[in-house]
């Protein structure tokens, strides 16, 4: 009997079909296409959550499913690698499905809202590249291997390009779009070694181990082993005489630089808040659940290999913890709605590498979920903004919007609060779970990784501070206030195709945190942890939490210290709250001044996001092309000049010897002549007459 | 084994066609020369379909539609007509009879005057190339292909641009005198081995050569350097055609200038002939050899990938900037090769018929886009998406191909190949060489985004006189086809990687398969 | 008493030299023509010699298709000749040094 895993593919194909009916047929539907992108949409999220139950062990027994379908490369040779793709269902898969189609359906209904009713031009060619994102982040979720997953993972950045370069007939968008793949392709430019590499080392890039007649084993769990018993007994090849441990630290960060790249972390983040010149609705899609999280999914995918590097973990955290805090400050100078939502989102996912870092796997996924939840409805809700200004997204020209559009306002502000972490959305619990395991693990942890734990920890506390004051800096100057333009106020109102996601998303961003409430359990001593329970259970016990419990212990030899998680709740809230207060004090008031201006200098290096565009720009035209325009003038004048050279010689010597071709008959013949009797007198004197 | 049929079916109706079509008065050759081409076509996918040899057609394979029948004979030597097919000749051949008929169709537009000589030349050129492919007689293949040259130097001469001339000379002689080097190189084998060949035929050099101990000293030339002597020569004339840096220079001009049918023919298939007879006479005959000079040979491979991409990364000539990734392209293919790998191999062979389905398609979607505005500098044209937007579209598509887009025939070659390159056990430090030429990606990523957001996208403005208008029917169909199948081949590579594996394998298997 | 065949070569070497003279020195394209003749007919000379002097009718034979090719190469020379009289009034073969003009 067909049970909910046969369906895990049609999960991706529906919108890939939807892709390919509003790309071709869209013209003649009345919404331009998104009619097909909904039903398929919503068509994954059905299925999505009948794995879901099945994985829960409600519908069905088995409760993970993975299976190679299709052999995308056989290699026939002993020493060649076969290459498939198939499809990996477990806990973490499960959830991230229902994550991805739900925002992706909420995100095509916002879109008629925005797009539709707005009158843009090209809808066809917007549904198709929103189709085509939602079956390639599926796909990328499912995968059951590593090439699978970079495969999807660059369809990925393909749809990226086009959506973020929606509106290609201004300067802005295609400038943007280039610069989101090509920043992110210089970081998928490692991961591609690193699968390489993998596939190399170990001979599968399988996650998780296939159980049948013949049990494929999976490459974290022959890493596992080769750092138990040795690379030779496991059969794995290592390269450059580098032990087992040392090799797959390199691997783990070459497969790291796809992810910082993709997940927008220090230093490749750059791309990311130019992307805001895509359509809101995009920029809700790839901050919540598909670009961007591509990455933090990618580590918590193959998390049982990164625990067996302490050093890689200890970078992923640090990357993470300086990347929460270095976004958060510039997310507080910035003018623009998306600009502070970009820049949080950066700072977001910096935690969620803080907790991956720290061993925090589920902390990790809990922001993770948290976040798409409420990112989502922040930018939706942005967008809604946005509609009602006219396409205007200075803050400093809004104010006072709270009266005008009430349900905008309210959900605003329930994701607000989940983005700042103030108890009880959200964001509060799985921001102050993510802390608590970098101070847990970083106390526990003797020598440098306790102390670079530390460190994240730190910079991830301080950023809390940042993120309440902006978030509500925004909010204020948004919503609070009065008008500060005409255009603030009378805005233009919104449709249900607007309201109805901003509600669902609000009422998440209120309650999805409820589902992890650790701090309630320490102290009630209710079960109520219920995504810990989702993610230690399942079939295949080596990616389930607990397993990477022990591999944390054991192999990283990452302790926790004990300590209650009230204490640090406490600052982590107390701060959450200070920042809050900052900006009720300097923003809520009825004429709201620049205050960031007395930050002088700071403010400027701030607006210019600590010049790391101009650094990446000039990396790439100060020094590439002017290298290429180098190259070209070698090409031109040496290389080619050479070639050139050799035929002007011959032709300078051809004209010389061409003038004994006078066109002079009787010269010819005297030289015939003359050849004859020289060579009769050569034949007379070789042949011994004279 | 007399006539087998297939491929003399295949030379005969390009030949007959070329000469009906020489005949034909110009206003119904377009249309005479893609209806004959369709002939080919469907007898190599009727060939494809039925393929089963397994093997390497030089070490003892099996051999589809092999033909025999002798020909000349010269002292010792026997020549005969020896023709045969094994799984890295059919894909290619495949790619000829494809590509030619999509380029015909791609000159219907751009082609408006001698078209009976135009269309004549381009299917006696695909006679040539498919000589070249199919050929297992080294004299009958040396005749196919300096054949090439000839319709192609008439085809650049004639209908190129402002330099032709200069373009069609550089090409003519700098190929010319790459021959004239590999053929000396491969004369010296033959002197070398003396008595213990009897004929030309490539099948029993290759083995004579493969078992070691034939090779005798020749005018004082020890076995050991005759051996380098002769791959040294052979690579350097067969590089010119690949292109490998240095050699390369000819082609970026002859691309220029080359009307874009004839672009596609040259980036499409031409190049393949020196990568193909890489495979055929260095890597196979002399494999030892080139085990122990994999590092200079890998060091081609990886400057002409970062060179070409750097150089194409220069250039405001959308053909040029094509030209030089194809250079940048095929250093992959001498990077694949050298590995000495089943993917290594297989991968290489996978990238030359990768490569001409998407250079093809990259050079036609130029022309398409010159066709309406006739500049193709970057800086004189921007924002035509709107004016054309399914060939834009395509182009984009195209470019993403180029970039290696997963289930896009490049990135299956390209991931082949760099899987195969990676645990080479002949390349020193093969990863490190390997992650290196991968930055090609990243690079190739940057020119082409580049050049598509100053083309493109912004603004529409153009600097020539003329209006740009949707492209018509004729040019974006054969766009689309080749389109089509670069998804299919990168979503199914087993179309055809499978035939590739069975003749490649036995190369590094002793001559036989490995199952 | 048959003629000694030195003789023959003799006079062979002779009509050869002349030829050879009146091509060098000669500018006039008939004079040309005519010295060409003497060198063919040099060699029928030396042909029919050898021929005589072996007994073998072979050179004879040869001989008289020199002839026949002769008469053709005038026929085809002396319309070249004619076509240079059309096109500069002249036939020295000194001013006609180019392929075209």
């Amino acid at each position: 009997m067909a049970g909910a895993y046969d369906f895990v593919p049609a999960i991706a194909a529906l919108p890939l079909l939807a892709f390919v009916v509003s790309l071709f047929f869209g013209q003649y539907l009345p919404r331009r296409g998104a009619e097909a992108g909904i039903v398929a949409t919503a068509g994954s999220l059905v299925l999505s959550m009948w794995t879901a139950l099945t994985v829960a062990g409600v519908t069905g027994s088995a409760t993970t499913y993975n299976e190679n379908l299709y052999t995308w490369v056989a290699g026939l040779a002993d020493s060649a690698v076969t290459l498939r793709l198939g499809v990996l269902v477990d806990p973490l898969t499960a959830l991230m499905l229902l994550i991805v189609s739900l925002i992706s359906l909420l995100v095509h209904v916002f879109s008629l809202g925005y797009m539709n009713d707005e009158g843009e031009t090209g809808l066809p060619r917007y549904y198709a590249g929103l189709g085509l994102f939602t079956a390639s982040m599926l796909g990328f979720v499912f995968a059951n291997n590593l090439l699978m997953a970079f495969m999807f993972f660059e369809l990925v950045g393909l749809c990226s390009y086009l959506l973020i370069g929606f509106w290609f007939r201004d300067a802005g968008p295609p400038s943007a779009a280039k610069k989101a793949f090509l920043v992110t392709r210089f970081g998928d430019y490692f991961f591609l070694i690193g699968v390489v590499g993998v596939f190399a080392t170990f001979g599968t890039g399988l996650f998780a181990p296939i159980e049948g007649a013949e049990t494929l084993h999976s490459f974290p769990e022959l890493a596992e082993e080769a750092i138990a018993s040795g690379a030779s007994e496991a059969g794995v090849q290592t390269f450059f005489g580098l032990g087992p441990e040392a090799w797959f630290t390199v691997l783990g960060l070459l497969v790291l630089g796809g992810v910082v790249g993709k997940s927008a972390q220090f230093p490749l983040h750059t791309w990311l808040p130019d992307a805001m010149e895509g359509p809101t609705p995009v920029s809700a899609l790839i901050h919540a659940a598909t670009m961007v999280a591509a990455g933090v999914y990618l580590v918590a995918r193959m998390y049982g290999f990164y625990l067996l590097s302490p050093t890689a973990l200890a970078i992923i955290a640090l990357v993470g913890g300086f990347t929460a805090l270095f976004a958060a400050t510039m997310g507080v100078v910035k003018q623009e709605l998306k600009q502070v939502l970009a820049y949080s989102t950066i700072s977001q996912y910096g935690y969620m590498m803080l907790a991956l870092g720290a061993g925090g796997y589920t902390a990790a996924v809990f922001h993770l979920t948290t976040h798409a939840v409420f990112k989502a409805l922040l930018f939706l809700g942005a967008g809604s903004v946005i509609i009602a200004m006219h396409h205007e997204e200075n803050m400093w020209t809004m104010g006072g919007l709270r009266e005008r559009m009430p349900v905008t306002y309210y959900t605003f502000l329930s994701g607000s609060l989940a983005l700042a972490g103030i108890v009880p959305f959200a964001g509060f619990w799985s921001k102050d779970e993510v802390l608590y395991e970098a101070l847990i693990h970083g106390l526990g942890s003797e020598g440098s990784i306790g102390t670079l734990l530390l460190a994240g920890y730190a910079m991830g506390l301080l950023a809390v501070f940042f993120t309440a004051f902006y978030t509500f800096r925004m909010v204020f100057l948004t919503f609070h206030g009065k008008p500060r333009t005409d255009t603030a106020r009378d805005p233009e109102p919104v449709r249900w195709n607007v309201k109805l996601p901003l509600a669902v998303l609000g009422i998440g961003a209120a309650t999805v945190g409820f589902i992890n409430m650790v701090p309630v359990k320490k102290v009630t001593g209710a079960e109520i942890d219920y995504l810990h329970k989702w993610l230690a259970h399942g079939g295949i016990e080596l990616t389930t939490s607990e397993h990477y419990g022990e591999l944390l212990h054991d192999v990283a030899h990452i302790e926790q210290a004990e300590l209650g998680p009230l204490a640090p709740g406490a600052v982590s809230l107390l701060l959450a709250l200070a920042g809050v207060g900052a900006a009720w004090t300097l923003y809520n008031v009825p004429e709201p001044e620049e205050h960031t201006d007395r930050l002088g200098g700071v403010k400027t290096l701030l607006m210019h996001n600590y010049y790391q565009d101009e650094y990446q720009v000039w990396l790439a035209q100060g020094v590439t092309v002017q290298l290429a325009r180098a190259a070209d003038k070698f090409d031109q004048g040496v290389v080619d000049g050479v070639v050139n050279g050799i035929s002007s010689v011959s032709l300078f010597v051809g004209s010389r010897f061409r003038r004994i071709q006078s066109g002079v008959v009787v010269n010819y013949a005297t030289l015939m002549t003359l050849s004859l009797v020289l060579l009769l007198l050569a034949f007379v004197v070789a042949g011994g007459v004279l | 084994m007399p006539i087998a049929g297939p491929i003399e079916a295949l030379l005969a109706v390009t030949v007959v066609g070329a000469v009906t079509v020489f005949l034909t008065p110009d206003e119904y050759a377009a249309k005479l020369a893609t209806g004959i081409s369709l002939v080919p076509v469907a007898v190599s996918l009727w060939m494809y379909s039925v393929f089963e040899a397994g093997g390497n057609a030089l070490t003892g394979g099996d051999l589809a539609f092999e033909s025999t029948l002798a020909w000349i004979s010269l002292g010792q030597y026997e020549l005969a007509y020896h023709v045969g097919l094994d799984g890295v000749s059919l894909p290619l051949l495949l790619l000829t009879t494809v590509l030619t008929t999509l380029a015909l169709v791609s000159s219907w537009t751009p082609i408006g005057e001698r078209e009976s000589q135009f269309y004549g030349l381009m299917l006696l050129m695909e006679a040539s190339l498919i000589g070249v492919f199919a050929a297992l007689d080294f004299l009958l293949w040396l005749v196919f292909w300096e054949f090439v040259l000839i319709p192609m130097y008439f085809l650049i001469g004639v209908w190129g641009g402002p330099r032709r001339k200069y373009a069609a000379i550089k090409f003519f002689v700098y190929t010319n005198v790459a021959t004239l080097v590999m053929f000396i190189g491969f004369a010296a084998l033959i002197f070398g081995l003396g008595d213990s060949i009897s004929s030309f035929d490539l099948p029993e050099i290759a083995q004579a050569l493969r078992t070691g101990g034939n090779l005798e000293t020749f005018v004082g030339i020890e076995p050991p350097v005759l051996r380098l002597a002769a791959f040294t020569l052979m690579f350097a004339g067969f590089a010119v055609k690949v292109p490998v840096f240095p050699l390369h220079t000819w082609l970026p001009d002859a691309h220029v200038e080359a009307p874009t049918p004839v672009s596609v023919m040259l980036a499409g298939v031409l190049l393949k002939m020196g990568t193909y007879a890489l495979l055929r006479f260095n890597f196979t005959m002399l494999g030892e050899t080139a085990k122990a000079n994999a590092g200079i040979i890998v060091a081609f491979g990886v400057l002409s990938v970062i060179y070409g991409a750097l150089l194409a990364l220069a250039q405001r000539d959308l053909k040029r900037i094509v030209a030089y990734s194809s250079i940048s392209s095929m250093g992959y293919v001498i990077l694949g090769l050298v590995a000495f790998t089943p993917h290594g191999f297989g991968g290489a062979t996978f990238q030359m018929l990768s490569h001409g389905l998407i250079s093809g398609l990259m050079f036609m979607a130029v022309g398409v886009i010159y066709n309406e505005t006739h500049t193709r500098m970057v800086g004189d044209i921007s924002g035509i998406a709107d004016r054309m937007p399914w060939a834009v579209g395509v182009f984009v598509a195209a470019a993403f191909g180029y970039m290696g887009l997963p289930f896009m025939s490049g990135f299956a070659a390209e991931y082949i190949v760099f899987q195969g390159a990676f645990a080479s056990q002949v390349i020193p430090a093969a990863p490190l060489v390997t992650a290196v030429t991968m930055f090609g990606i990243v690079v190739v990523a940057g020119y082409l985004l580049w050049a598509m957001q100053r083309t493109l996208f912004g603004e529409y403005s153009l600097e020539t006189d003329y209006d740009v208008t949707r492209a018509p029917v004729q040019d974006v169909v054969p766009l689309v086809v080749l389109l089509v199948l670069v998804i299919a081949l990168g979503s199914a590579p087993g179309l055809v990687y499978g035939m590739i594996q069975d003749a490649v394998n036995p190369l590094l298997y002793g001559g036989v398969l490995p199952w | 008493m048959a003629i000694v065949t030195q003789y023959y070569l003799v006079l062979s070497a002779a009509v050869f030299c002349i030829g050879v003279y009146g091509i060098l020195t000669r500018s006039n394209a008939l004079m040309f023509l005519m010295s060409v003749e003497l060198l063919l007919n040099a060699a029928n000379i030396n042909l029919v010699a050898f021929s005589f002097y072996y007994g073998n009718l072979t050179g004879q034979v040869f001989t008289l298709f020199t002839m026949a090719l002769a008469a053709a190469e005038v026929a085809v020379g002396i319309g070249i000749i004619l076509v240079l009289y059309r096109n500069f009034e002249d036939i020295d073969v000194t001013k006609a040094a180019t392929m075209r003009w």
